[in-house]
């Protein structure tokens, strides 16, 4: 029954996800075909009034508002997310070929700023109110209220451009030729290396505050008086009694968290010129590539989705109370 | 050099907070060998967990542990932390109290207890198991709650698990804190059952922790009486409930439904606390404290072969004794008897029921007792000098009685004023106004309206009820230390009664006084009384604590009493 209801929900919550994704790009003034003929700042325009009548009737966009939404949803039931109009090609092949690296520097920033957050947070808690803690405390305080952008800037600035220590853009060198996989590896470590930095500096304040916090709680519970009563070893003390509890409300959040994370990576994307979904998703905007900017908000939508599915899941499988 | 498995000398514990110092322990003292069993009874706040905190070794920043835990003659506070851990659990347990908290949410039972065998005993993987299932046995549960989580367990099977839990390494000290509080009786019963057979079956010394009576009785030998962090009282646990010797334990035993099953509740006056000012912990709440008690805390002395009690004035003190009285009546042809030698005993706060038919010399006794009537022989001590005519009737702080007839024991002509100032005005210590101040508060006491109108009314114009209240706020104004209270009730009607008795009740258990009441009303004298005399023809029949006079009389005579005096309607 409850498995039922939840599931309803999430009909529910994707129905109104995708609805909103069509028309927002939609109430935007502009179209794909004035603004493909002013390139950016130039009023050039490559178009007659004629053409882009005939490429309106092609796209659909000459239909009443109503019927463009039947037919989105009719082809999104069919797993089509239809062609780009930009760059002429299927949406979902744009994005699978840009989500990779989106995917990978957020996948790697969330993974070691929580485990960053969460035995910092630990450490902290076991020492509170310590000169370290403090110390400790203040500085996360400070790096959980700065953008992520505006750290990606000055790594930029300081590390990229000032000391020469990594390359100002994309994700990997242009044209490279590697003599092994590992060099390959290499390369993109270092491409990723500012991105994941920025996205890690601005996201372990937070999972710090709330690690250190929920320890903090764990550790004033009978059940850490008892497990120390028992003899046993710090170590154990820590982590298998008290982490174990503390742990529960920050995997909940790096789950709640990622859609955030998104938004941080599109900007932070952006600063680096990183190829991901984010700068993607910026030339979509900038064109009114609306099937495209469709194609990725929905993507990003089921993520979400799907993760607070799995956060649901793992959850469970972790506190045993959770009915 | 004392050969006790665990001894404890001079232990305190204090937590420093942000506006000062609280002694949560204060130079606690106590030893306990193999298969001993002592019981540490206090009220919520006594320092009753902080002492078994300490003797874990688990007092934390900012709590300080002063004084020397040995076990096996090694200072426990003076091992490394890591010889701490090894003796904790393994050779000292505990059984926390149960709360849904104490066991850890998100761990198996399974492993809970098993992790203590891994790093206590070093077992391997299937000797573990092995063990578990072992204890869970052992603790009447089946061992598939294994893999159960705690909240799956109900509280009955929680307490159970603890127990197995404490057990699990054998350990040489078992300590139980309040291992009863939250169940309710059938389990509280089979908890209290096991942990004695257990007790029986294993050896171990075992210190219970509870504030409830029935467990500590049930469950040790010996018994500390623990208040704001100090033992005011140790003994045997039979003798010390039975015959409490510390103002506050007796508090603690009438406040006890198991132990006083028929006698109303009162629990002590005020609350705990205050442990910063100097003197005996206990004075504020004391019925008897006496100048020494606010400048110098109290240490244990032996009052008797196995008691020992910490109070200025050796326990509670005797206040009244009357000594082989007799008193013969002469008549022309015939002789009565009223008293023949009869010796009576109250104690400072007690109530002391004397029961008997009419006609059994019950009221010559109170007037031998308060020196209005002349002995033959025999002697009244009232605080250590003896009465003689009106010396402590006539002083406050001395002995005041209420008689049975409120109509002809106050002058209807008097107003309601001056039937109470009278005894006041006599002594002539205080002035007019203090006086009145006097008179107005003993009215508010027994609930009667103070103000000018009333105070001028004539007597004659109250009712029966009323007068008998006047003349318990005519007693009041002296501050008596005993009051007497010769029938007092008997012309009644059953609701003033009742409001009369709990009334003087609720005022004795406020002001402290002591009560002699004479009664042949034995549900009220049930009621009241912590100790009974039976009169009979003049003669003391028995004596004793009053729930063991009514419920398992021996002398013929109150038997029959208690039998006819008892009956129910039905």
């Amino acid at each position: 029954m409850n498995c039922i209801k939840r599931i309803l929900e999430y009909i529910i919550v994707f129905f109104v996800i995708i609805s909103f994704n069509f028309f927002i790009p939609r109430l935007m003034p502009g179209d794909p075909f004035t603004f493909l003929s002013s390139d950016e700042g130039s009023v050039h325009s490559s178009y007659t009034d004629e053409q882009i009548e005939k490429y309106k009737a092609y796209y659909g966009l000459d239909k009443p508002l109503w019927e463009q939404y039947k037919d989105y949803v009719y082809n999104l039931f069919r797993g089509d997310l239809g062609y780009s109009i930009y760059y002429n090609e299927a949406v979902s092949s744009i994005i699978l070929k840009r989500v990779i690296w989106t995917i990978g520097i957020v996948v790697v920033s969330i993974v070691l700023s929580s485990l960053l957050g969460i035995f910092v947070g630990a450490f902290s808690a076991w020492h509170r109110n310590s000169a370290i803690d403090k110390i400790i405390y203040s500085i996360m305080i400070v790096f959980s209220e700065i953008p992520s952008f505006l750290i990606a800037m000055l790594l930029l600035f300081g590390l990229a451009a000032g000391k020469g220590w990594f390359p100002l853009s994309g994700g990997i060198t242009v044209f490279g030729e590697y003599k092994n996989v590992f060099e390959k590896i290499k390369d993109i470590v270092h491409h990723g290396f500012l991105p994941v930095l920025a996205l890690v500096l601005s996201q372990t304040g937070g999972y710090y505050l709330l690690s250190r916090n929920s320890m903090i709680t764990v550790l004033s519970k009978d059940y850490m008086l008892t497990a120390s009563a028992k003899g046993l070893d710090d170590r154990r003390i820590i982590f298998r009694h008290g982490l174990k509890n503390a742990i529960l409300p920050v995997i909940t959040r790096i789950f709640m968290n990622l859609g955030s994370v998104f938004g941080g990576a599109i900007l932070v994307e952006n600063v680096f010129s990183y190829p991901g979904i984010g700068r993607l998703m910026r030339e979509a905007v900038m064109v009114r590539d609306y099937v495209l900017m469709q194609g990725i908000f929905l993507n990003i939508c089921i993520l979400v989705l799907t993760m607070n599915f799995l956060a649901d899941i793992v959850c469970r499988k972790i506190d045993p109370r959770v009915e | 050099m004392d050969k006790s498995l665990l001894r404890v000398e001079h232990l305190s514990v204090d937590y420093k907070l942000n506006n000062g110092e609280v002694n949560a322990v204060r130079d606690v003292s106590f030893s306990l060998n193999r298969g001993d069993s002592l019981g540490i009874i206090g009220e919520s706040g006594s320092g009753k967990t902080s002492l078994a905190m300490a003797l874990m070794g688990l007092i934390k920043e900012p709590g300080k542990v002063r004084g020397n835990i040995y076990y096996e003659n090694v200072d426990i506070n003076s091992l490394s932390k890591r010889e701490i851990k090894s003796i904790r659990w393994n050779k000292i347990a505990l059984v926390f109290q149960n709360s849904l908290d104490v066991l850890n949410p998100l761990l198996t039972i399974d492993e809970q207890i098993s992790e203590v065998i891994v790093k206590h005993l070093n077992l391997s993987k299937e000797s573990t198991s092995k063990r578990v299932k072992e204890l869970l046995e052992m603790v009447g549960l089946s061992a598939e709650i294994k893999g159960y989580y705690p909240h799956q367990l109900s509280g009955g099977m929680r307490q159970r698990v603890l127990i197995a839990m404490a057990l699990a390494c054998d350990p040489e000290v078992l300590i139980v804190d309040e291992p009863t509080t939250a169940l309710d009786a059938v389990y509280k019963n089979e908890i209290i059952k096991l942990l004695s057979e257990l007790h029986k079956e294993k050896k171990f010394a075992l210190l219970v922790i509870s504030h409830e009576l029935e467990t500590i009785f049930h469950l040790t030998s010996k018994i500390n009486v623990m208040y704001s962090g100090c033992i005011l009282e140790k003994g045997i646990t039979s003798e010390v409930l039975k015959n409490p010797m510390h103002t506050y334990t007796r508090g603690l035993v009438d406040s006890s439904p198991t132990i006083n099953p028929y006698r109303d509740l009162w629990g002590i006056p005020g609350e705990s606390g205050g442990s910063k000012e100097s003197g005996c912990p206990f004075r504020k709440r004391c019925t008897q404290s006496i100048e020494i008690c606010s400048t110098r805390v109290p240490k244990l002395e032996y009052v008797s072969l196995e008691r020992q009690v910490a109070c200025h004035r050796g326990g509670i003190v005797t206040l009244l004794e009357g000594k082989n009285i007799n008193k013969i009546y002469k008549n022309k042809k015939t002789i009565v008897k009223a008293c023949d030698d009869c010796s009576i005993k109250v104690r400072s706060g007690e109530i002391v029921a004397l029961i008997g038919e009419s006609g059994s010399g019950k009221t010559t006794l109170a007037g031998v007792l308060s020196g209005t009537i002349l002995p033959q022989e025999g002697e009244v001590v009232f605080e250590g000098k003896l009465v003689s005519g009106n010396n402590f009737t006539s002083r406050k702080n001395g002995i005041q009685i209420v008689f049975q007839d409120p109509f002809s024991s106050i002058n209807e002509r008097f107003s309601i004023e001056e039937a109470i100032s009278e005894p006041l005005r006599i002594i002539k210590e205080d002035s007019y106004e203090e006086i009145k101040i006097e008179v107005k508060k003993a009215l508010e006491e027994v609930q009667l309206p103070n103000d000018e109108n009333f105070l001028n009314r004539k007597c004659y114009t109250l009712s029966g009820g009323q007068r008998q209240r006047v003349s318990i706020a005519r007693s009041l104004v002296m501050k008596p230390k005993l009051l007497i209270a010769d029938e007092i009730t008997s012309m009644l009607d059953p609701s003033t009664k009742a409001n009369i008795i709990r009334l003087l009740k609720g005022l004795q258990n406020k002001n402290g006084f002591s009560m002699l009441y004479i009664t042949h009303d034995l549900p009220i004298a049930r009621k009241i009384a912590d100790r009974v005399y039976v009169m009979h023809n003049g003669k003391i029949v028995e004596q004793g604590i009053a729930s063991k006079i009514f419920s398992d009389p021996t002398d013929d005579y109150t038997k029959k009493l208690v039998k006819e005096g008892m009956s129910e309607f039905n």
